[in-house]
């Protein structure tokens, strides 16, 4: 048999069929897709918003779980797309910041959403509302690091040779800490290179994940490391060692934010999404089980928790939020000097 | 006749074809911060590539890797292969399906079994503490020892099932008549079996060299974060760096090499084996 017209018209109407397939199926129900972390962070969205929140207005949610990573990557290779996959995405305020200047977000019309006046003026920002943040903190074994740190610099102690131990997932604020501890800035990140080579000298050790880290800090193989508040509130609730410091060098807040991608297919499912993670009740649920801190200013904490995830005066005045900017031009030559020379 | 391909043939044009001539061309784009990427022509992704000490020692460590992985899966699959080729009766069929057995299981999880069993606080450690035997932990996870262990145990099934097929077609009576003649066992291994079972270790050397080579789950999980294959360092380029461009001329790369490295070590054992058949012939 030869290749006829009429064989080749039929495969190619068989395949344009099957594509078409998933798009008519989806048309169908009232949802929103939101592109968030699983684990505890996915668990609590489900439990807080998702069902009590969202399913009385009879809005479906589908979560597309991953790591920031792959849906950063997600949102840029579908930038040109008419239609993309979240119509809601979660992310950290610089990942968001580096999706907001590559043109893949919405800028949000505030007007639409009912909570935009509780939102913390500080945290606001014209693609993305803040929905949980915490403070980057050294965490130390109180047991092992008897004299508490009070400096990212501590460290560079040569009697915490091989217990300084680092996520590898957080090269950039590991850098950042470096940095600090150099002399550097947040728009220099230039002498973390230096103390970052010293401290590989002195044995730094380097676990691939936060949890793998805190396998190392639990079994007391490591004793200290740069990490959000609100990892080291969970660590402590499960029961290692921990205590926290705002290094006096200064540090940032972490913020989780939520955006809407420009090519989103529910728009306005999108826009209730976004009104529930800023209700108090939402908010509250991630303090308790994660330590996240709320990001409106009428969500009441219960005082036991507030006193562990709060942050003094003292320490906010140290907090500031990072050089968007510096970040993305430098992003590539911090990951390049981490993977090539300090891990090399 | 030629219809039968199509629907094979569309597939993967549109799957494999087409994004990769995507990707090549994404290859010869200029990477920005800012833009994420520059339309341009150039050769310079893969330029700086190969001037990159650190991906050659990258592109080292993947090919001495994937070269001692295939090896061993070649030197403990062809006992077993040979073994599972002689038997007979309904056994097996239970004997194959054992084989395939860890097929059955994906990389990720079978990896994190492996992190159970050699972690700190893995299995083996917490036995040999339990016992008294060692004071601290051994290091058994996180390095290459760990990262073969976890290879070999992914493609000892591809090697085991192609090299059988093969062996399973060489007649029984040849191995008699050598026996019969006088050789010893290892003789007839090295001077029958083996030969004629040439066309099998290039067919399960080939297939395994390539999974090898484009290890992922493996490197990362058992390897940590201070071992570097090609595979995980051009998801780091595509995912954390987000530069494509240099991640997929690195992508290319490993390609390259690998279909050059395939291609020739076939062609290699093809031609000792066609030479072996003349010499009997003749």
């Amino acid at each position: 048999m030869n290749i006829t017209r009429r064989a080749t018209l039929s495969t190619a109407a068989i395949a344009a069929a099957a594509a078409g397939l998933p798009g008519i199926a989806r048309a169908q129900a009232k949802q929103v897709v939101v592109g968030t972390w699983g684990g505890d962070y996915g668990e609590l969205l489900r439990q807080h918003i998702d069902t009590p929140l969202m399913g009385p207005q009879g809005i479906e949610v589908l979560q597309d779980v991953a790591n920031a990573d792959p849906r950063k990557t997600k949102l840029l290779a579908e930038r040109q797309a008419r239609r993309g996959t979240f119509d809601v995405a979660c992310l950290s305020d610089t990942d968001m910041q580096m999706m907001a200047q590559q043109n893949t977000l919405d800028t949000l019309d505030f007007g639409r959403l009912s909570r935009a006046g509780s939102i913390v003026p500080a945290l606001r920002k014209p693609y993305a509302i803040p929905h949980i943040y915490s403070a980057l903190v050294l965490l130390y074994n109180p047991d092992k690091v008897t004299t508490a740190p009070t400096s990212f610099a501590d460290m560079w102690d040569p009697k915490y040779r091989g217990r300084v131990g680092f996520s590898d997932i957080l090269y950039s604020t590991n850098t950042f800490a470096a940095a600090m501890a150099g002399g550097g800035s947040f728009s220099d990140y230039g002498p973390a290179k230096g103390k970052l080579m010293e401290l590989r000298s002195l044995d730094a050790k380097i676990f691939p994940s936060n949890e793998a880290l805190a396998a190392a800090l639990k079994g007391e193989e490591v004793w200290m490391t740069p990490m959000w508040l609100a990892r080291g509130y969970m660590w402590q609730k499960a029961g290692i060692p921990l205590r926290h410091v705002v290094p006096k060098e200064g540090a940032y807040a972490i913020l989780f934010e939520a955006a809407l991608p420009r090519n989103s297919r529910n728009k306005d499912n999108a826009y209730t999404y976004l009104d529930a993670m800023l209700k108090p009740e939402a908010q509250t649920a991630f303090a308790d089980r994660m330590g996240y801190l709320p990001t409106v200013t009428d969500a009441t904490l219960p005082p036991e928790i507030a006193s562990r995830i709060s942050l003094s005066e003292a320490d906010q005045a140290r907090l500031r939020s990072p050089d968007y900017d510096y970040l993305t031009r430098a992003h590539s030559e911090v990951l390049d000097f981490w993977n090539k020379q300090f891990k090399g | 006749m030629a219809a039968l391909v199509l629907p094979a043939g569309i597939l993967v044009s549109l799957l494999l074809v087409a994004p990769m001539l995507l990707l090549f061309r994404i290859s010869l784009n200029e990477y920005s911060p800012t833009e994420m990427m520059v339309e341009a022509m150039s050769a310079a992704n893969y330029l700086r590539a190969v001037a990159d000490p650190y991906y050659r020692s990258v592109l080292g460590t993947t090919l001495a890797v994937a070269t001692g992985s295939t090896l061993l899966a070649l030197v403990l699959g062809f006992p077993a292969a040979y073994w599972l080729a002689r038997m007979q009766g309904r056994w097996k069929s239970l004997a194959t399906i054992l084989v395939l057995f860890p097929l059955l299981v994906g990389n990720v999880v079978r990896a994190a079994g492996w992190m159970a069993l050699l972690g700190n606080g893995g299995a083996i450690n917490a036995g040999l503490r339990g016992l008294g035997l060692i004071a601290a932990p051994l290091p058994l996870l996180y390095n290459t020892g760990a990262v073969v262990a976890g290879i070999v145990a992914v493609v000892l099934p591809y090697m085991v099932l192609t090299l059988s097929a093969v062996i399973e077609s060489i007649p029984r009576q040849t191995e008699e008549a050598a026996s019969n003649l006088g050789a010893h066992p290892m003789t007839v291994f090295r001077r029958v079996v083996l030969p004629l079972a040439l066309p099998g270790v290039a067919a399960g050397s080939v297939l395994v060299f390539v999974l090898c080579m484009n290890t992922y789950a493996s490197a990362v999980l058992l390897g940590g974060p201070q071992f570097k294959m090609m595979a995980p360092a051009v998801y780091d380029q595509f995912v954390r760096g987000n530069n494509w461009p240099f991640g997929a001329a690195l992508a290319f790369i490993l390609l390259g090499i690998t279909l050059v490295l395939t291609v020739a070590g076939s062609a290699m054992l093809g031609r000792r084996y066609r030479r072996r058949q003349s010499e009997e012939t003749t």
